[in-house]
């Protein structure tokens, strides 16, 4: 069974991006939830998912730190963001810290298939 | 230019950007218009886009009345009867959505702050701001936009 680390902290967005993957046709989903990049950092540790869907803009670590820090730490779980800035800086960004995409916010079960159907 | 006509010029497509999030978030067809928010117990989220090359900072902020935080919430987190904590977590993220946004339309160059949520007792208007507002299920949600200088030149 897949595993995906969720990591954003509010807990609505947690719940969406939950219903969101089902929508996708993404079933059959370990799924853990991460409430920050501190939190989330220390559950792909311990978890090893197989995916993370992030947001960026988080307390206690930002989703880009959280990505910096697992890549500097010689882990390269596949990671997206999920997140509510999606312009062309950030997408930069992210894709030069080793993100495989980002997913703005608002979302559709669409734009998730399109993401993350060469992992999930 | 202004700030605050760069803002005004981009009224419709804030507008819309509304409307938009809300149908996302509530699968319902929203409409810009410009009724009050109501009377009573308001939910809102407060963010700040702090443009680092200029020194500027633009407030964000998003407002309900409870009705529609309530519904909002019920929506999003798929429960029958929200907690207050539902409706903060609820309302904070939709700002949080919008915010980033308006930063993507807007202010690109700009860093975010996390939102902050609550609930109030009332809706006093939001003075020196652009407001723009939509309707959805008869119930009014509130963007305003409040420069920290509305008088100042910016890029």
């Amino acid at each position: 069974m897949m595993k995906i680390l969720i990591a954003d902290d509010s807990r609505a967005m947690r719940m969406i991006v939950t219903r969101t993957l089902r929508q996708a046709g993404f079933g059959g989903l370990d799924l853990i939830e991460a409430e920050n990049g501190r939190d989330a950092l220390e559950k792909a540790k311990a978890e090893s998912p197989d995916l993370i869907l992030s947001d960026w803009n988080m307390p206690e670590m930002t989703g880009i730190d959280l990505l910096k820090n697992l890549r500097a730490n010689g882990i390269g779980i596949p990671f997206c963001f999920v997140t509510s800035e999606g312009s062309q800086e950030m997408r930069d960004q992210a894709s030069a810290a080793g993100a495989m995409g980002l997913i703005a916010k608002p979302f559709t079960a669409e734009a998730f298939s399109d993401a993350l159907s060469s992992v999930v | 230019m202004t700030t605050m006509d760069e803002l005004e010029d981009a009224r419709q497509d804030l507008e819309g950007l509304l409307v938009d999030v809300l149908y996302s978030v509530l699968g319902e067809e929203a409409y810009p218009g410009d009724d009050p928010l109501p009377s009573g117990p308001i939910a809102f989220s407060r963010l700040a886009a702090h443009d680092e090359l200029e020194d500027s900072y633009l407030g964000i902020q998003v407002r309900v009345g409870a009705v529609l935080a309530r519904l909002l919430a019920s929506r999003m987190m798929s429960v029958g009867d929200p907690s207050p904590d539902d409706l903060i977590d609820t309302v904070g993220e939709l700002g949080n959505i919008i915010g980033g946004n308006v930063k993507t339309l807007l202010f690109q160059t700009a860093r975010l702050s996390l939102p902050v949520a609550e609930l109030t007792g009332g809706s006093e208007a939001v003075e020196g701001a652009l407001r723009v507002a939509a309707s959805v299920f008869g119930q009014v949600a509130e963007l305003t936009l409040q420069p920290d200088d509305e008088d100042s030149d910016r890029r």
